[in-house]
């Protein structure tokens, strides 16, 4: 009789562990649906805002700030976008800095939080940014203040190029001893930007000359950036009673993350496992569930240009300063290596728990309690998401037209060009030109269709 | 035994995952005398500073010393300065450093004395107001016309005043020295005379904390 009862509380204490993994299995599963709902929320917002409905894409972004805590910040950053298109840049700025401080407080944070998600995923660490992100947020941050006070925004120039060089400084080296960052795309709108600056204060112009070289260093295809420097080492901002007119367009649908199964390197863990389990005393669960890695998608962008004309006079189409697509593919390609290693790292972990259970329960191979372990380990590993977290409202392209005007009002008319020819409806908007002064204007071009309104500096 | 130790180890390392560390900032106000950090890539506080200070100060002495009391008993009144501006020439940006050289010279100017600078916001409005470039204003016709203006502004001035930062690149294997130069001009715009300052420091960049230790 007692030695029965022993039995008995012996399997029990035995099924302990395994109880308490199928709970911690039960409740990653739980978690992991949060992740689908970033993903259809994003899509809502891009659609809301693509179709010209701002208030649905406010609604939507509304709604995720409320409800989602991780994905608090890139729904920041999709609300500066909106609020940018809708003429507010004030509180575009309001969030751009929330972020860009969040981002920044988090980059020195991330090693409970990445612990944690070696037995989970990314998707459980607070977002903290792709490395464009955290560049362009400082852009961003140059315009929105240009088309408000303008006070601060010579700063957050300079930080754009501050925050580059950092992210390179910062980077872990590969094991060739190469660092991979070294072949980022450098973001040329900082420079451009502080170089506009300091040329308006007419006193500086050995900074503007040194801002546009790094501009043509950094962006060559931009073809304004010799005349600009052109301008800045022996040329003058305006002629006396004139002022400059910027028109900045945001071109195109912008970069965005899906998730995609990484289809080698299962293959490659699925036989490294069997080899293991096959000369092990104790088995590994099989790499059954995907591992699954975010992708970057650009999509098509058939703008190529913005056409700007004033008082029904052509002025030049705007040129492309920053290709956020392009930059946002070339990044991820050289972090891609990495993420594929931190995604193998997790499994081995998960794979390492699972071991470790199984020789403490002293479940051998073929034995019922083997057999749950793995069905656990395989049911923990396909919990596995995808972190799809990005700032998806980002334009593809950020183009520029710099026009010298005469002081006073003028009417500006843009029109978006397609490699066709000039595609959809032109949209106009009347600014005013104050001698010896910078005048800003923003449009946001996704499509043929002008999305919000002409932002300006008089507001 | 065993598997209590397993889970026990288990939860110690989970708890101290989800304790984590918090990446606060973290600051402190640094009072005269405390040692300041030193640029460990380009030029910064510890350069300009020195470099302000020094051209600054010679400058000055040397213009004081020749103001001597006059014959009636009283110091002569000061010579009006127009502070152009700084130019930045050597290989580092600058960045936010450039304000503040030239708000510390024109604030030690303004202090010695021995010249009375003119606000920065009418050189400003000059120089917009008649479109030329800081290095435009050695031209005899251009210099007459930024003195007509900043005479209408009832901003009249004697000297010219130019800061230029220059720098020069030593390089040895992967580590390198940089000599900053900080040349402070003053054109006499009756006269075309000059009088010139300059104060320099030289600066060690090492790959390594060994590398500055065997050759610092």
């Amino acid at each position: 009789m007692t030695d029965d009862r022993s039995l008995i509380d012996h399997r029990r204490y035995r099924l302990r562990p395994l109880i308490c993994l199928s709970l911690a299995v039960s409740c990653l599963l739980f978690a992991a649906v949060g992740c689908a709902t970033h993903e259809r929320r994003l899509l809502a917002i891009r659609d809301g805002f693509y179709s010209g409905d701002l208030i649905e894409a406010e609604t939507a972004l509304d709604e995720g700030l409320k409800r989602d805590r991780r994905d608090g910040e890139v729904l920041l950053l999709e609300r500066s976008i909106v609020d940018l298109a809708e003429g507010r840049p004030k509180q575009a700025e309001a969030a751009l800095r929330t972020v860009r401080d969040r981002f920044e407080e988090l980059e020195g944070a991330r090693l409970g939080k990445a612990a944690i998600s070696l037995i989970t995923d990314d998707t459980y660490k607070a977002y903290c940014g792709e490395d464009y992100e955290k560049v362009l947020i400082r852009a961003f941050l140059s315009l929105a203040n240009l088309l408000g006070d303008g006070q601060d925004a010579a700063a957050y120039a300079l930080q754009v190029t501050d925050k580059q060089q950092q992210i390179i400084e910062a980077a872990t080296k590969d094991g060739d001893g190469n660092n991979p960052k070294l072949a980022y795309k450098q973001v040329a709108l900082g420079p451009y930007l502080h170089g506009l600056i300091r040329e308006a204060t007419h006193s500086n112009y050995d900074d503007a000359a040194r801002a546009s070289s790094l501009v043509v260093s950094w962006r060559p295809e931009f073809r304004y950036g010799r005349a600009d420097l052109e301008r800045a080492r022996h040329g003058r901002h305006s002629a006396p009673g004139n002022g400059v007119l910027y028109v900045f367009t945001l071109v195109g649908r912008g970069p965005y993350k899906e998730e995609a199964i990484e289809l080698p390197t299962q293959i490659s863990l699925l036989i490294a496992d069997r080899i293991i389990s096959a000369t092990n005393k104790y088995s590994l669960p099989p790499t059954i569930a995907p591992v699954k890695v975010p992708k970057i998608v650009v999509p098509p962008n058939y703008i190529t240009n913005v056409g700007v004309s004033v008082d029904g006079r052509y002025a030049g189409p705007t040129e492309t300063i920053t290709d956020i697509g392009r930059m946002a593919a070339e990044q991820h390609e050289a972090i891609y290596p990495r993420i594929i290693a931190d995604a193998v790292v997790r499994r081995v972990v998960k794979k390492a728990v699972v071991l470790g259970a199984k020789e403490a329960l002293g479940a051998n191979q073929a034995t019922m309690t083997s057999i749950a372990l793995d069905v656990v380990g395989i049911a923990w590993e396909a919990t596995e998401a995808a972190d799809t977290r990005c700032w998806g409202l980002l334009p593809d392209k950020i183009q520029v037209l710099r026009v010298e005007l005469p002081a006073g009002t003028h009417v500006v008319t843009l029109q978006p060009i397609s490699q066709y020819g000039t595609n959809g409806g032109a949209e106009q908007q009347t600014v005013t030109i104050l001698d010896g002064r910078n005048t800003y204007l923003l449009a946001n071009f996704p499509d043929a269709r002008l999305v919000g309104r002409m932002v300006t500096n008089e507001l | 035994m065993h598997r209590r130790c397993f889970l026990r180890s288990g939860f110690i390392t989970l708890a101290g995952c989800l304790g984590g560390c918090r990446g606060n900032q973290y600051a402190e106000v640094k009072q005269p005398g405390d040692p300041g950090m030193v640029g460990s890539h380009q030029a910064g506080a510890e350069t300009w500073q020195p470099l302000m200070h020094e051209a600054v100060a010679k400058l000055l002495g040397r213009h004081a010393a020749a103001r001597q009391v006059g014959p009636n008993g009283l110091p002569p009144p000061p010579l009006r300065i127009c502070f152009v501006g700084v130019e930045n020439k050597s290989s580092e940006e600058i960045g936010d450093f450039k304000d503040q050289i030239y708000e510390q010279i024109d604030t030690k100017i303004l202090e010695s004395q021995v010249f009375q600078p003119v606000s920065k916001r009418f050189v400003d409005a000059g120089l917009m107001q008649t479109r030329l470039r800081p290095d435009m204003l050695m031209i005899p016709a251009n210099q007459r016309m930024f003195t007509a203006v900043m005479e209408q502004q009832g901003q009249p001035f004697d000297y010219l005043l130019y800061a230029t930062i220059t720098s020069g690149t030593t390089r040895e294997n992967k580590d390198y020295q940089r000599d900053y130069l900080l040349t402070m001009e003053l054109v006499d715009i009756h006269t075309g005379q000059y009088d010139k300052q300059a104060a320099t420091l030289s600066k060690g960049y090492y790959h390594s904390r060994l590398s500055r230790l065997v050759k610092g």
